[in-house]
């Protein structure tokens, strides 16, 4: 039983949907048009035959009629290491959520409640556990005291239905096969043929990119879960990754305090890689530091001996590395053996790769990344969150950051769609800007709606030469300022561009 | 200018390394395109299965050096299997061999990510490192120059004083005339295949502690062994191997020391390409057309 766009309209649509109606017939040949009318007819017929189908009313559709939700990764090729951990997470937020399952969570704005506490000196050190998180050490007594968040057991409850809506979610997740070409012809199929509900997709920038076009077009309430180089102001894209302002900035703070001024990046050569790197260039005068040089290596460049030398050779205190994809991990090893003893900062590795427990000891020493989440997290929801995957993935050898991500941005897909009511996008797309958030693993995270990014509980991670990980900071939340700072309001006007730092006087006026 | 002297030694360093990883890339391509001529996609994935053997038997107890030799055989069995059942259907077809390895290549590299997922434990980097003013060395790097001094060796031994190597080389030039002559040519079909196949499982396994052992992993080495048998030439397989091995290497270093990775890979690029250029058969045709004219010369 199938019914029109128009049949599914709720009552509280407004002018923006029917104009957007109208987009999409009109944008569509003459073709699907005749399809809409013989769906139209039929859903007539069938109204006509049971009654109880009242159009104009908000009617749930019939519980044969799944939610779809779209989901692209790379399960084979050079990104498969990610694209399988996201794959495994949103069939595990899509199986919790048919069984009647949800994040806590709400339209209630940022932060979590704090109380007084005491806390131990040093933060626990955690070890590689094998399907388990292991305490190293405790980081001893408690003595010292202050503002502590209140930590939920578990932050999964009961939904109070089984599906969304009383309807089935169905998870439609094809092979991206690391190819930019088979992710657009993918994202045609699954907006224009499978008609999903939402998509969630994207590990590179450059694969966002390369659909981004495609969903605003079709005005595809479309989710980007990967931590990025920020600056996407897009009305249809909802982006839940962490972003520079939370993760390079942090990071590159420390390491300035900690290790001194000279940075070496050494970054992958694509968007990511590119902007990333001008981030930090046009953000290190602010905190005394100076980018010595920069070397951007391609994708597919897995010989690191050049590389090496050339660090050697322009002596920095530290090393940036920005460097994505299975060719790419080989720097660390290569590195490790040739005796390059630096101490090393990220927004990428350990978090996403897994390189600690890949690579042998003790190729990531001194490994400093800011993360929104890393397995590793010694808190009693993630051990739950953990404990739950691996009930249904015995086999995978670990969980990043980008598979929490994608996991909780399926149940705050689910949470929106709830407040809205329906699955129409445009709805559901104002109810997520209505200043949702929603208790992820990692801790609570707000989707601020004028910009579409999300705060995160952000932790400086660090891999010790056993690789055992420890937190030396710790951020409740941060929030993604800086589109704000440009101006960028999505509930008041309507975008589609990707803003770059350059763009900024902001940075120009501390360059030297 | 106290500088320069360690910085020069660098620079040999990073040479020999690039010019073995290319060399060890390429040398089982050398006898599968360069020999036999087919165009053997799955050259990757030979060496990504010699990477996961070594890997797995090191895991499971066996020394590094014993792990290298079993992927050998492993894969040259495995080579062997191939031709015997797909391979041999497509002799004289080029494009046909091109498309059945192309797919052999891909059920191989999902099939490693079906058994194996996306990701497997590396080996430790065998050997430590030791530093000369600024710039610190990689033992292992230095073991793998020498390895490839004795997979030379060890080539031109096999190809020059066996009787194998005699009878592989008549009938990859004429394989009716050496049937006539007795040779038995399917079975040197498939020994060779099978030798080139073992090759690249050896440099897989050879090269498994610098990489990531993934499913895809072999594509890494794909374009670099195609550049480099191709610059060669056929002409003489090996000696071509080396010159462009060499060569290429002459060229990525110094500029990707001076400007960078990125510059350093389109150097390399521009450099096969005027090479292919200005000598189309390759280095090994320009060698051996010097060394004849210096014979023709009244050297003698």
């Amino acid at each position: 039983m199938s019914e029109s766009k128009d049949k599914k309209k709720t009552d509280i649509e407004d002018s923006a949907d029917t104009a957007n109606a109208q987009d999409r017939a009109s944008s569509l040949g003459p073709k699907i048009k005749r399809r809409t009318f013989i769906q139209s007819s039929g859903a007539a017929a069938v109204a006509l035959a049971a009654p109880m189908v009242v159009p104009g009313l908000k009617v749930a559709r019939a519980a044969g009629d799944p939610v779809k939700i779209g989901h692209i990764e790379d399960l084979s090729g050079n990104l498969a290491v990610y694209g399988v951990q996201k794959y495994h997470a949103a069939q595990l937020a899509v199986k919790e959520i048919n069984e009647g399952k949800t994040l806590k969570g709400g339209p209630v704005g940022s932060g979590g409640l704090g109380s007084m506490a005491k806390f131990a000196v040093a933060p626990p050190v955690m070890g590689a556990g094998d399907k388990d998180l292991k305490y190293v050490n405790d980081g001893g007594a408690l003595t010292g005291a202050g503002m502590a968040f209140v930590e939920d057991d578990d932050v999964l409850v009961d939904s109070g239905e089984s599906g969304l809506l009383g309807r089935e979610v169905e998870l439609i997740g094809p092979d991206g096969q690391s190819n930019n070409n088979i992710w657009q012809q993918l994202t045609r199929r699954l907006i224009q043929e499978d008609k999903v509900d939402c998509l969630v997709a994207g590990f590179t920038s450059a694969e966002r990119e390369a659909i981004r076009p495609i969903v605003d077009q079709h005005k595809q309430l479309y989710i980007y879960t990967n931590q990025y180089e920020g600056g996407v102001a897009d009305s249809n894209t909802f982006c839940t990754g962490a972003i520079v302002e939370q993760q390079v900035i942090p990071v590159v703070d420390y390491m300035i305090q900690k290790f001194g001024p000279r940075v070496y990046t050494i970054a992958a050569d694509y968007n990511f890689g590119q902007l990333t790197a001008a981030w930090t260039k046009a953000f290190a005068p602010l905190v005394g530091g100076e980018i010595i040089e920069e070397e951007f290596v391609p994708l597919s460049v897995s010989d690191f001996t050049t590389s090496i030398a050339r660090v050697q050779a322009a002596k920095p205190d530290w090393v940036f590395t920005l460097l994505v994809g299975s060719n790419q991990s080989n720097y660390y090893p290569q590195a490790a053996a040739a005796g390059l003893e630096y101490p090393m900062a990220s927004t990428v590795n350990m978090a996403q790769g897994y390189e600690h427990r890949r690579f042998k000891p003790p190729s990531l020493n001194r490994m400093y990344n800011c993360v929104n989440y890393i397995e590793e997290i010694p808190t009693a929801r993630n051990r739950a969150f953990v404990k739950r995957w691996y009930e249904m993935f015995p086999n995978d050898p670990y969980i990043g950051q980008m598979a929490q991500n994608t996991y909780f941005s399926i149940h705050l897909y689910a949470l929106a769609a709830r407040l809205a009511g329906t699955t129409d996008q445009e709805v559901v797309k104002k109810a997520l800007e209505s200043g949702l958030s929603i208790e992820a693993p990692e801790g609570a995270v707000f989707l601020e709606p004028s910009t579409h990014h999300c705060s995160h509980y952000i932790r400086l991670a660090t891999a010790d030469a056993n690789h055992n990980v420890s937190f030396v900071r710790e951020w409740p939340s941060i929030q993604p300022w800086w589109l704000q700072r440009v101006g960028v309001n999505l509930v008041k006007h309507k975008e589609y561009k990707q803003y770059i730092p350059g763009e900024d006087p902001f940075f120009k006026m501390f360059a030297k | 200018m106290t500088e320069s002297l360690p910085l020069a030694l660098s620079l040999l360093y990073q040479l020999g390394a690039t010019a073995s990883f290319l060399f060890l890339a390429a040398v089982g391509l050398i006898i599968i395109l360069g020999m036999m001529n087919i165009i053997n996609l799955a050259h990757g994935e030979l060496m990504m299965m010699g990477a996961y053997v070594a890997t797995i038997t090191h895991h499971a107890g066996l020394p590094f050096p014993i792990a290298v030799i079993v992927s050998f055989f492993f894969v040259a069995a495995f080579g062997a299997v191939l031709e015997l059942v797909i391979v041999r259907r497509f002799y004289g077809r080029e494009l046909g061999a091109l498309v059945v390895t192309w797919g052999i290549s891909l059920v191989l590299g999902q099939g490693a990510l079906l058994f194996f997922g996306p990701f497997m434990p590396s080996i430790k980097i065998p050997g430590g490192s030791f530093s000369y003013g600024v710039f610190s060395y990689s033992v292992y790097w230095l073991i793998l120059m020498l390895a490839c001094a004795l997979l030379v060796l060890a080539l031109w031994i096999v190809y020059s004083r066996t009787t194998y190597g005699l009878q592989a080389k008549a009938t990859m030039q004429n394989a009716e005339m050496a049937k006539s002559l007795g040779v038995p040519t399917s079975r040197i079909y498939t020994l060779t295949f099978s030798f080139g196949a073992g090759l690249a499982g050896l440099s897989g396994a050879l090269l498994a502690p610098t990489a990531t052992i993934a499913p895809f992993m072999g594509q890494q080495f794909v374009a670099p062994a195609f550049i480099t048998v191709v610059v060669g030439g056929a002409t003489n397989v090996i000696g071509g191997a080396i010159g462009s091995s060499v060569l290429l290497a002459a060229v990525k270093t110094p500029i990707g020391m001076a400007l960078g990775a990125f510059s350093g890979s389109v150097a390399l690029l521009v450099a096969a390409l005027f090479i292919i250029r200005i000598m189309p058969n390759g280095i090994s045709a320009q060698l051996q057309k010097y060394l004849d004219r210096r014979a023709q010369g009244g050297w003698r």
